[in-house]
């Protein structure tokens, strides 16, 4: 249960591009065909480590239909991270991407670091979305990109991981906050020790966090 | 028997998983007896003297094994009880059929004995017996042990398990290992085979043990170097059928050894060999009972020791099946009593209130008798009656918006929608149709029955898109599926769409689906306020967290608990919430948090919310409906449509 930090990472995404598969995958290392639909929320959280430290993700899996849109909204306050899933075999999901995305810029932390995933890389025969054009999108708006597939477990483990290393770094700049939780990270109960290595490496930038 | 340090080493592992020589060596339900000269079967596997392999590849087991049966009788007769042989021919033969063809199949080298297919008959006994003698004579040039005895028993072990049949098939060159395994005939269980097995080892050796290899079914010999030199492995099972295999097998197994080693062995086996194949449970493990050879014998201490450990292990395993078993009486007690109490009820449901709905519905004794659940066989028609049709929705109105949906469908499927969704308004929630598909294969995925080519899938389909069209405002919405699939799981499909836009149309269902946020935030305050009153410590708790109800309730009341619930008990739920109204909806969350509290107590955030976002699946009607029960919904006097109203919820439409 110890942990250095925990951060708070939102999915979000049209609906049926696979977004609770990948939570699964991620947090359970298995596929599930046929999920349940999800209302509202489900929750995920796993434990990873990073430079050494542990840091216990907190995943808010986030209902993907449009009529949903203004109870998700409530739910980006206090991410550090968010996915933004679509399926590269639904073009339509690819171009909602600006609409997912104003909204989380809206809502969020400007700090909040995004992910853009392109899902369902194992159905190569039925793509309609180019890997070249989520790259483009995601260097257009200033998104991190990687193509997985929440079925053969392909890029999974990256995704959440390099987002939360992504975190990690403006966290050791001291671009976030780590003493407003409204940023999405929350310092571990052990984090005086870690604490204490983080205003080392940070020469003091953040000393006196943590005691919250 | 079971010696920590056996365990530790290859102890006890499920069959499934077990590599190819534990599968083989399971075939021994008792300890098997190795021949003295020849190693373990794990030494054997990996280091096979040679002159062993080649005696052992040709015979390749099954060949041998068919006309072996019946020599060993024969055999068996010259040596020891020559009667005994004759007794045993019936169960043998039965056994060499069954085993037959696979073996026929899967050996390629089909050595003499193997002409001996036809050997069924017992007149055959001749040929039978000719075979141990080529047998011999190989063995006698090889300088080792006949083979074909070995591929016999081999295999007659190893066909109680299809599994081992396969594998071996597919792996012959471990047949001869298997083949040492077969010596398992002493059931382990058995103290005495313990004792008999201790007993009998100083005896073997020498010519006299040859020759009895050669003749005798190994059965005998087996059991003699058994004790030290040779791993015993038994199946380890709680499955009650696989015990009384075992012991039949036990004993006839028994009376095969005072026999001297008659070849009853495959008698049990041909039998065993069908109840097995579908046996290997998770609780089936492997057991070695005595050492390796390449280790020193277990010292007799420690031999009684593990005995004991073993016994108390099965006799605690037995308690617990006693356990259980009185524990699935009480259950079946119990449902049976809940049959008989629906039974009964829905006589009452039909001849009395039924036909006098709205004079008894609002009764005492009618409110009481829905409370207990609605019985399944008018479970729909209450639904119907109690939800009504103020919208006055007529089947024929049904009918034509299921016709609109169906064109609505078919434009889509041919002009590729896209563009025709983005050219829609965002008033005109028909463009939702086109989520419906996505939808419906996950809605209740566990059931199949709304799976594409499931028996409803094409119905839910229906009823969601004729919705769509007939309420565009609202369009279709995710959580509805799972509404419209628990009424058609309960009424006609006319009915249940009648039932379905109905239910939507209610104050609380159209404020949720219409995602109307400021009037869900006042359900959620009023709910808080009921929260608070009867859970304090709990809504702290949650407060401390700054867990917002949002985070559970949405799930709860868009998809009416069906979603979070077991079906039987959301439906016990739907029958109050059709009586009480939309507080019973909230009633039930409070039930929910009620029932859990104590643990909910000790859970931080992110438990809490997978716990309730998941509920687990274990959850009893009874319990529930105690804990709903004991949820007072008056806040300081004021009811639930009060307090709600105070937050200008209740806004009736």
């Amino acid at each position: 249960m110890a942990y250095a930090y925990l951060f708070k990472y939102i999915i979000i995404g049209d609906t049926g591009v696979g977004k609770s598969c990948l939570l699964l995958q991620f947090t359970d290392k298995r596929f599930q065909p046929v999920h349940d639909l999800t209302i509202g929320v489900e929750f995920g959280a796993r434990m990873i480590t990073i430079d050494g430290k542990q840091i216990k993700l907190q995943i808010w899996d986030t209902a993907g239909q449009e009529s949903f849109r203004s109870i998700t909204r409530s739910y980006y306050r206090g991410a550090a991270g968010a996915l933004l899933v679509y399926d590269i075999t639904r073009r339509d999901t690819f171009n909602h991407l600006t609409t997912w995305l104003e909204d989380a810029r809206q809502h969020s932390n400007s700090n909040m670091v995004i992910m853009l995933i392109g899902n369902k890389s194992d159905l190569e025969s039925r793509r309609e979305v180019k890997k070249e054009e989520g790259e483009a999108f995601a260097r257009e708006h200033g998104l991190i990109f990687m193509e997985t597939s929440a079925k053969t477990a392909s890029n999974v483990e990256e995704a959440f991981i390099n987002t939360a290393k992504e975190i990690y770094e403006k966290i050791q700049e001291g671009v976030f906050d780590i003493n407003n939780e409204a940023n999405g990270i929350k310092i571990g109960p052990q984090h005086a020790a870690s604490n204490a290595t983080l205003t080392g490496n940070q020469g003091g930038q953040q000393a006196g966090g943590g005691c919250c | 028997m079971v010696g920590p340090d056996d365990a530790g080493r290859d102890g006890s592992r499920s069959l499934s998983g077990g590599s190819g020589q534990e599968e083989l060596m399971t075939n021994g339900d008792a300890g098997f007896l190795l021949q003295p000269e020849e190693p373990p079967a794990w030494a054997v596997r990996t280091e096979p003297g040679p002159q062993e392999e080649e005696m052992r590849l040709p015979n390749g087991g099954f060949p041998h094994f068919l006309p072996d049966p019946q020599p060993e009788p024969g055999d068996g007769a010259g040596r020891a009880s020559p009667p005994a042989g004759a007794a045993l021919e019936e169960p043998l033969r039965s056994c060499c059929l069954g085993p037959d063809p696979e073996g026929g199949a899967a050996v390629g080298s089909p050595p003499p004995p193997r002409s001996g297919a036809g050997t069924e008959s017992p007149s055959e006994a001749a040929a039978g017996v000719r075979t141990p003698r080529d047998c011999s004579d190989g063995a006698a040039a090889a300088g080792t042990l006949c083979p074909a005895p070995l591929g016999f028993i081999d295999i007659n072990l190893n066909s109680r398990n299809t599994y081992e049949v396969n594998r071996r098939r597919s792996a012959p060159e471990h047949l001869p290992h298997g083949g040492t395994p077969a010596t398992a005939p002493a059931p382990p269980q058995e103290p005495t085979d313990k004792t008999k097995r201790i007993a009998i080892p100083g005896s073997s050796s020498g010519i006299a043990d040859f020759i009895t290899r050669n003749f005798f079914t190994k059965r005998t010999k087996e059991l003699k170097p058994g004790l030290h030199s040779a791993p015993g492995w038994k199946l380890f099972g709680k499955v009650p059928p696989r015990e009384n295999f075992q012991k039949d097998s036990k004993i006839i197994q028994q009376e095969y050894e005072a026999r001297t080693g008659r070849t009853c062995k495959p008698a049990p086996q041909a039998t065993r060999r069908k109840t097995f194949e579908f046996e290997p449970l998770s609780t089936t493990a492997l057991i070695l009972e005595d050492r390796p050879s390449n280790l020193p014998a277990k010292s007799i201490e420690e031999a009684l020791r593990h005995r004991q450990e073993y016994d108390e292990m099965v006799a605690e395993a037995k308690k617990r099946e006693i356990k259980e078993a009185h524990k699935r009486k009480r259950i079946m007690k119990e449902r049976f009593k809940q049959e008989e109490n629906i039974a009964s009820a829905m006589v009452i449901w039909i001849n009395e209130i039924l036909p006098n709905w709205e004079g008894m519905r609002t009764t005492r004794r009618v409110r009481e008798l829905w409370w207990q659940g609605l019985p399944p066989s008018v479970r729909g028609k209450v639904w119907s009656l109690a939800i009504g049709n103020e919208l006055n929705i007529t089947h024929e109105l049904y009918e034509i918006f299921l016709s609109r949906a169906k064109e609505r469908w078919k434009s889509f499927s041919e002009t590729n929608s896209e563009n025709d969704i983005e050219g829609v308004s965002v008033a005109d929630r028909e463009a939702s149709l086109e989520l419906i598909k996505l939808d419906i294969s996950r809605t209740f995925p566990s059931f199949y029955i709304f799976q594409k080519g499931g028996p409803y899938h094409d119905l839910l389909h229906s009823v969601l898109g004729a919705y769509t069209c007939y309420r565009p405002d609202v369009g279709y919405v995710q959580g509805m599926s799972f509404i419209a699939a628990v009424l058609i799981l309960n009424l006609e499909e006319a009915d249940a769409f009648i039932a379905f836009a109905n239910l939507l149309n209610k104050p609380c269902q159209l404020a949720f689906f219409r995602v109307d946020h400021s009037m869900m935030l006042k359900y959620f305050a009023a709910f808080e306020v009921f929260f608070e009153e009867n859970l304090p410590k709990l809504f702290l708790h949650f407060k401390s967290y700054s867990l917002t109800p949002d985070i559970y309730l949405i799930d709860w009341i868009f998809t009416l608990y069906s979603k979070s619930l077991p079906l039987d008990l959301a439906c016990r739920v739907w029958d109050v919430f059709c009586r009480d109204g939309e507080e019973f909806l909230f009633r039930t969350g409070l039930g929910i948090l009620r029932l859990y509290e104590d643990i909910l107590l000790q859970m931080d955030f992110i438990h809490i919310a997978q716990f309730l976002t998941k509920l687990p699946e274990d959850i009893t009607s009874e319990k529930l409906f105690s804990c709903i029960a004991a949820i007072q919904m008056q806040n300081s006097n004021k009811k639930w449509a009060q307090v709600s109203e105070n937050n200008n919820v209740t806004k009736s439409c």
